[in-house]
């Protein structure tokens, strides 16, 4: 299966959750799939997308929240599992796109070539719903229950890494600006107050 | 650190209206950490690197909820790259209670280049700082926070040796 397909998948099912992508192809095909504003995209802290996402879900317990990661960006912060596990966010769903490789920068290998085992890793931190899934048909047929269940849940999703960059364009806006449209529509939704009565 | 200390920092804490922390310890900064873990009004994280907990404040801003990271120098020093490219990149605050080692009365020879160095680093990011040196300082901490919320990027309030230990501690 090919990191589109399955971005598209998730898209497809995504409800009412909120989104933070990790840097790089995560947040490009998501803002390719989605064009969505109630979504954050990371465009550094590479590995931290799973904190942040962590600190939403605690502060938004009764919203969906997916955390949309990528294998280079978990093995920059493997922690965040053990921290993930610890909090047991039922609201927390943590999807892994693993190409084995660094697309964004030209499909260059990873470390340890692609044999590493992340919901092996994710379970052994304490998760008790973790799997892996490698096809496409098999996605779709799980997906259904993946969204029903509480997290914390961790979902490989294995994919064949692709030639070269891939050259999905980013979101159309960055800096400030992506902070204050994502604040504003979590605002919108939820009724909170994510900026004081002077904007900031 | 002093149990008063930490006591008047949790009550200012309060009064900020922080509900959520996310830590790892320093020996300096661990009472008020317990504190704010034994507080059933605080949802506390512990994390196992210091950007983890600066994110999740990050992640935490978004949900309207005000939040507090706290650490040790050197754990300061590990984040800086995710303070940049995080925080100050896209305007978001983050406080930070930091214990401020390598003072000239921390003999840790192991904490002499933070102490040297934290500050100017600091500085080469424009990050702002406040120091905590006395228990009468600590009623500073809510404008602290509003400045650290105005300011709109990472904000750290140093808590130095005499104020942790008390004044003449060895």
């Amino acid at each position: 299966m090919k990191a589109r397909e399955a971005i598209d998948v998730l898209a497809r099912n995504r409800g009412g959750a909120v989104a933070v992508c990790a840097l790089g192809m995560a947040a490009n095909e998501w803002w390719a799939a989605t064009k969505s504003e109630d979504s954050f995209y990371m465009h550094g802290a590479m590995g931290f997308a799973a904190s942040f996402a962590l600190g939403l879900a605690l502060s938004l317990p009764h919203a969906p929240v997916w955390l949309i990661n990528a294998d280079g960006s978990l093995c920059m912060n493997l922690g965040c599992l053990l921290t993930e596990a610890s909090q047991a966010a039922r609201n927390l769903k943590h999807f892994v796109v693993d190409n084995g490789v660094y697309q964004t920068v030209g499909a260059l290998p990873m470390v340890n070539g692609g044999r590493t085992d992340y919901a092996a890793i994710a379970r052994a931190a304490g998760f008790t719903r973790a799997r892996t899934i490698e096809a496409l048909d098999e996605l779709e047929r799980q997906i259904p229950a993946i969204v029903a269940e509480d997290g914390p849940a961790l979902t490989v999703l294995r994919v064949e890494p692709e030639k070269g960059f891939l050259r999905t364009p980013p979101m159309t806006y960055e800096g400030p600006e992506m902070k204050y449209r994502f604040g504003r529509a979590l605002e919108r939704r939820f009724g909170i107050e994510v900026f004081g009565p002077q904007g900031y | 650190m002093a149990m008063d200390v930490a006591e008047r920092i949790h009550e200012q804490l309060t009064k900020c209206g922080i509900t959520l922390a996310a830590s790892l310890p320093d020996d300096w900064v661990a009472p008020l950490i317990e504190r704010l873990a034994a507080d059933n009004h605080i949802r506390h994280v512990r994390v196992a690197r210091e950007a983890e907990a600066v994110a999740i404040c990050s992640g935490a801003f978004f949900g309207g909820v005000r939040s507090v990271a706290l650490m040790g120098a050197t754990g300061l020093l590990t984040c800086t790259g995710e303070l940049a490219t995080l925080n100050l990149r896209h305007q978001i605050p983050v406080f930070l209670i930091v214990s401020q080692r390598g003072s000239i009365d921390d003999h840790r020879i192991y904490q002499e280049v933070q102490g040297r160095r934290t500050i100017p680093l600091l500085q080469a990011y424009d990050f702002p700082y406040h120091i905590l040196d006395r228990p009468d300082d600590v009623s500073s901490i809510p404008d602290v926070f509003e400045t650290c919320r105005m300011q709109k990027r990472p904000f750290v309030l140093f808590l130095t040796r005499r104020l942790v230990k008390g004044e003449g501690a060895s």
